[in-house]
C-alpha cells in the first residue's frame, strides 16, 4: 500500500515503485521532478498545450472511428463504402500524426512550466533506457531569444531506496541544482 | 498476498491513484483507441475485400475434406470477377445471421448480368435448398457474403470456444481492459 507515514516535514505521502518496472520507476521519477519543480516555485504556472495537443488528437482518432461505426450501422455495407473509406484513410492519417507529435515534438516531455513575468517557459524531459538504469533528465529554458538546456544524468538508484520508496529530498536537490546553473547563466549575460 | 505482490498490484493501484485529470484521460482514450484501430482495421478489410464480413470461421463439417471446424477463411467480394461453378462461396441465409460455406453447384446467368446459385457442401448428401428461406430455390448476388480465397487451419477455434462460453470471453476481456486502463505506459 501506499505508505502514509509522516517523517520529518512531509505531509504528503510517499510514493512507493515496483523497483524492476523500468517504466513505472521512470514516471514516479518524472511526477517527483515535476512536484519540485512547480512546488517551490510558486511563479511559474503548469502549460498543458502539448498534452492537449496529444490529447485533441487522441480524441479526434476516436471520433472518427465512432462516426465510421454509427454510419456503418445506419447504412449498411455496401452503401457506407466511400464513407468507411475516407474514415479508415482519416483514422489512420490522424495516428501517423498522434505518432509524430509524440516522437518529435513532445519527446519525452513531462513538464511545461511558464514564468509569466520574465515570459520564459521551462520544459522538463526525462529519458530512460529499457533495461538501464540510468535517468536522465533535461531542463530547458526559452525565453524567446535563445534556448538553453542542462541535463543530469545519474542512475535511477541516486533518487530511490532499497524499498522503492522515492526520496523526494533528493530529487528536491538535482532539480534545483539544474535549476539554479540554468537561472545563474542568465544572470550573468 | 504472494500473487498480489508478484502482480503488482498495490504499486499499480498506487501508481493509478496518483494519475492527475489529463492523465486518466489518456489512459481512457488509449483504451479508446485500441478498440478503434481494431474496428479501422476491420472496416478498412472490408473496404479493400468488397465483402462486409472478410474474415469467416467455419463452424461446421460439412466441406470435409477441404475445410474443417474451426478453419480460418479469407473472402472477397469483388464485382468484376463472377462466382463460377466449382468455386466456394459464403453466404447467408435471409433472416438468419449465421454465414454458410459451401460449393457452387449450379448457376444460371442472365444477359443483363443477374445470376442465381444453388449451392452444396460437399460433405452433405443433399443440395442446400433445404437452408435456403421457405419458398427460396436459389440464392442470389445479394446473398452472398464472399467468395474464399485463402484460409488458415484451426485459428478459428478460439472463436467458437468464446461463442460458446461467453462468460470466459466476457472475462478475458473485462481483464485486458482493466489492465490497459490501469497501466501507464
Amino acid at each position: 500500500m501506499t505508505k502514509k507515514e509522516d517523517k520529518t516535514q512531509a505531509t504528503e505521502e510517499l510514493v512507493k515503485v515496483y523497483k524492476w518496472d523500468g517504466s513505472a520507476v521512470k514516471h514516479a521519477l518524472d511526477d517527483a521532478v515535476k512536484t519540485c519543480l512547480l512546488g517551490d516555485r510558486p511563479h511559474l504556472k503548469e502549460h498543458f498545450g502539448l498534452v492537449n495537443t496529444r490529447l485533441a488528437l487522441c480524441a479526434l482518432a476516436v471520433g472518427v472511428a465512432i462516426m465510421a461505426h454509427a454510419w456503418d450501422f445506419t447504412h449498411p455495407f455496401p452503401q457506407s463504402r466511400p464513407v468507411l473509406l475516407i474514415s479508415v484513410l482519416a483514422y489512420f492519417a490522424l495516428m501517423g500524426v498522434l505518432t509524430l507529435h509524440t516522437s518529435f515534438r513532445e519527446k519525452g516531455t513531462f513538464a511545461v512550466a511558464v514564468h509569466k513575468e520574465k515570459e520564459r517557459t521551462w520544459e522538463a524531459s526525462s529519458d530512460m533506457k529499457k533495461y538501464d538504469d540510468k535517468y536522465q533528465l533535461t531542463l530547458s529554458v526559452n525565453d524567446g531569444k535563445s534556448q538553453r538546456e542542462v541535463t543530469s544524468n545519474k542512475s535511477c538508484a541516486a533518487f530511490i531506496d532499497t524499498n522503492g520508496i522515492i526520496l523526494d529530498h533528493l530529487v528536491a536537490n538535482e532539480v534545483n541544482r539544474l535549476y539554479n546553473s540554468l537561472s545563474a547563466e542568465k544572470k550573468d549575460k | 498476498m504472494g500473487i498480489a505482490s508478484i502482480l503488482q498490484i498495490d504499486e499499480m493501484m498506487g501508481d493509478f491513484n496518483r494519475m492527475n485529470k489529463r492523465q486518466s484521460l489518456y489512459q481512457v482514450l488509449s483504451f479508446a483507441m485500441i478498440v478503434s484501430s481494431a474496428l479501422m482495421i476491420w472496416k478498412g478489410l472490408m473496404v479493400v475485400t468488397g465483402s462486409e464480413s472478410p474474415i469467416v470461421v467455419v463452424l461446421s463439417g460439412s466441406m470435409e475434406p477441404a475445410f474443417h471446424r474451426g478453419d480460418l477463411l479469407f473472402l472477397t467480394n469483388y464485382k468484376e470477377e463472377p462466382v463460377r461453378v466449382g468455386e466456394i462461396v459464403v453466404f447467408k441465409v435471409e433472416g438468419r445471421d449465421i454465414p454458410i460455406v459451401h460449393r457452387v453447384i449450379k448457376l444460371h446467368e442472365k444477359e443483363d448480368g443477374t445470376v442465381k446459385f444453388l449451392t452444396k457442401g460437399d460433405n452433405n448428401n443433399v443440395d442446400d435448398r433445404g437452408l435456403y428461406a421457405p419458398g427460396q430455390l436459389w440464392l442470389t448476388k445479394k446473398d452472398i457474403v464472399g467468395r474464399a480465397r485463402g484460409f488458415l487451419p484451426y485459428v478459428g477455434i478460439i472463436t467458437i470456444f468464446m461463442n460458446e462460453y461467453p462468460k470466459v470471453k466476457w472475462a478475458i476481456l473485462s481483464i485486458l481492459a482493466i489492465f490497459v486502463l490501469l497501466h501507464r505506459e
